[in-house]
């Protein structure tokens, strides 16, 4: 559906360089990254907006990259929405259709069924200041797909509602993706966004494309420091490769006092980064014996309630840093964690482990 | 202590009685009937009418050169372009009775005589009055265009793009509706800085009664004839026409606001 090969384009002083990505039909592709990372820019190099100075963009099969934006077929519902304020729904939801001369039939059937599914019928002859954040979002996002284009690119559109809203929405997106075979690609910087709608995700960081691919493999094994860092992966410990062979490695871990068994190549010698999630992070019972290659550390815990969840920090003298721990409230009462004293015992499994190249 | 708000208010009717006040001062030369003959006499009557068409002839062809070129300077980037924006604040620099000379001056060089000659006249002529009220408004028209145009958001004419509207249709169907209230507003202002026109028009046409006398030019002859109750009657005909096409503008605006 959508291939962008080594684009390269340039917006001032930024550069956004050597962008690959692919989304194949009915398929939702996140672009994710902080702030000034090349989002932006890239979406706006898809949308024909900025000129790219390198590479190309395919689109069903054609060749789009410098055709004029009416001619390429995308829906955009930019961050603020882009709803035009002089006119009413009504004329909001038919303006591609106005604007392609096309005839009634020919819009009226897709149309209709888009108000139905996302209920805003009563809405159409409002005009837009009228309406609340939730309504503007489906009324943005039912003229982008009634002028029934072969991609849609969300800009984080979601950004300014509160979170019922915001979740509310995503079902809406999931279930157009059900219903209509939607292909979009999402620009965002909130991860659970991504994750929650999109299939594959791609990260930028400094107009670099630092990871592409499914979303599972972006959170279990982010490419580098600086995916792991944006992904919020607090939890790094450097090491060293002491033997390699084949597809797996044995890392000797000196801060945590042991080493693991992982997978992937990497010449002995080498100074890499271990990470683990907080999510994966195991609270010991001591009636269980430890599995072999599980990494068990002693220490006191400092503990955040975040409502469902709670956030344990786990301080050990023997590490340079805290250890951050994530497990839903039962999980800390059944370990009879309640203050900051709390003497517990945890592991590191080596199957949940990671490992990046060292970038100091 | 200074109170802000009571003093920032106090200032504000400073300037309400700095105008109001010269206003309301020419009641003391005001005589009902030397005003009632002054403002049905014929002549008056010539000079509103002039002064309106030529306005309205001005207003016209200024905003259709202002409105692209406004939208150029909103929306693009090319070469020469703050030359373009320098130039538009060169009427407010200059005197309207140096902008006239100029114009007066062009005309005596080959290229002008030869526009004169084969194409059309504009020394001492309505075309002439036209032409210096042009000249005059034409950089405020753009300025405020510009600024119109600024505040359209780009992002809905992208917007409008993906929908499948072409540059043109984008630009009639949510650029310029977008910016009625600021076109709205630059068409009665401009209009009524070209109505008060002055310096640049008497160099260029000229004051000669009933053919080029507009109302400022028939102020400044009633005034050099001394004729104070004259010249205080058309200055009222002025500020009233004047006063009118502000509120007018400012009623518009509140009622596009408000739609």
């Amino acid at each position: 559906m959508l291939e962008v090969e080594a684009l390269s384009t340039r917006v001032g002083n930024f550069r956004l360089d050597n962008v690959h990505l692919s989304l194949d039909e009915g398929e939702c592709h996140a672009v994710l990254g902080p702030s000034g990372s090349g989002k932006s820019t890239l979406l706006n190099a898809i949308l024909g907006v900025v000129t790219v100075t390198a590479g190309q963009i395919r689109l069903g099969g054609d060749e789009i990259t410098h055709w004029p934006m009416e001619h390429r077929r995308l829906g955009y519902v930019p961050q603020n929405l882009g709803l035009f304020p002089h006119l009413s729904v009504r004329d909001n939801l038919s303006y591609s259709a106005r604007a392609r001369k096309l005839a009634r039939e020919d819009f009226v059937p897709l149309l209709g069924r888009l108000v139905e599914i996302t209920g805003i019928g009563t809405l159409l002859d409002r005009r837009i200041g009228t309406l609340s954040g939730g309504e503007r979002q489906r009324v943005a996002l039912v003229r982008a797909l009634a002028a029934n284009p072969r991609l849609v690119l969300l800009d984080e559109p979601f950004t300014a509602l509160n979170e019922t809203l915001r979740r509310e929405l995503w079902w809406l997106v999931k279930e157009l993706q059900r219903e209509r075979g939607l292909s979009a690609l999402l620009i965002t910087h909130d991860l659970i966004e991504a994750y929650f709608l999109a299939d594959k995700i791609t990260v930028l960081i400094d107009g670099r494309q630092e990871q592409s691919g499914d979303k599972r493999t972006i959170y279990r094994h982010p490419a580098n420091l600086d995916v792991a860092h944006f992904l919020g992966i607090k939890n790094l410990f450097p090491a060293t490769v002491v033997d390699a062979s084949g597809e797996s490695i044995e890392a000797d871990c000196p801060c945590l006092g042991h080493r693991f068994h992982l997978q992937g190549h990497a010449p002995a010698g080498t100074a890499v980064r271990l990470g683990i999630r907080p999510e994966d992070v195991m609270l010991r019972d001591e009636g269980h014996p430890p599995r072999p290659d599980d990494c068990i550390l002693s220490g006191t815990i400092r503990l955040i309630d975040l409502g469902a969840n709670v956030a344990m920090y786990f301080h050990s003298p023997q590490l340079p840093s805290v250890i951050e721990i994530v497990a839903s409230g039962r999980v800390a009462n059944c370990f009879g964690i309640a203050n900051d004293q709390t003497l517990v015992t945890i592991a590191l499994p080596s199957s949940a482990m990671f490992w990046i190249p060292q970038q100091d | 202590m200074i109170n802000l708000k009571h003093t920032s208010i106090g200032t504000a009717f400073a300037v309400l009685i700095i105008y109001g006040g010269l206003i309301v001062s020419l009641a003391w030369f005001l005589d009902g009937t030397t005003l009632r003959e002054t403002l049905f006499s014929e002549r008056t009557l010539f000079s509103v009418s002039l002064s309106m068409t030529a306005a309205t002839v001005a207003t016209i062809l200024a905003l259709l050169l202002a409105i692209p070129a406004a939208y150029a300077l909103s929306r693009f980037t090319f070469f020469g372009k703050e030359a373009v924006e320098t130039v538009l604040e060169f009427p407010i620099i200059v005197s309207p009775a140096a902008l006239g000379a100029i114009i007066l001056i062009f005309f005596n060089n080959p290229l002008g005589e030869w526009l004169q000659t084969h194409v059309i006249y504009f020394v001492f002529t309505f075309a002439g009055i036209v032409l210096a009220q042009f000249v005059t408004i034409l950089g405020l028209a753009t300025r405020m265009l510009k600024t119109a145009f600024d505040e359209v958001p780009v992002e809905l004419e992208t917007v409008a793009r993906t929908l499948g509207g072409s540059p043109r249709h984008v630009f009639f169907t949510v650029t310029l509706p977008m910016a009625r209230n600021g076109l709205i507003a630059a068409l009665i202002l401009t209009w009524a800085k070209a109505l008060g026109e002055f310096g640049a028009t008497l160099m260029v046409a000229g004051s000669m009664a009933m053919r080029t006398e507009t109302l400022p030019i028939a102020i400044f002859m009633r005034l050099s004839s001394a004729d104070i109750e004259g010249t205080v009657a058309l200055i009222i005909v002025l500020v009233a026409i004047g006063l009118t096409a502000l509120y007018t503008a400012r009623h518009l605006l509140r009622r596009r606001v408000n739609a």
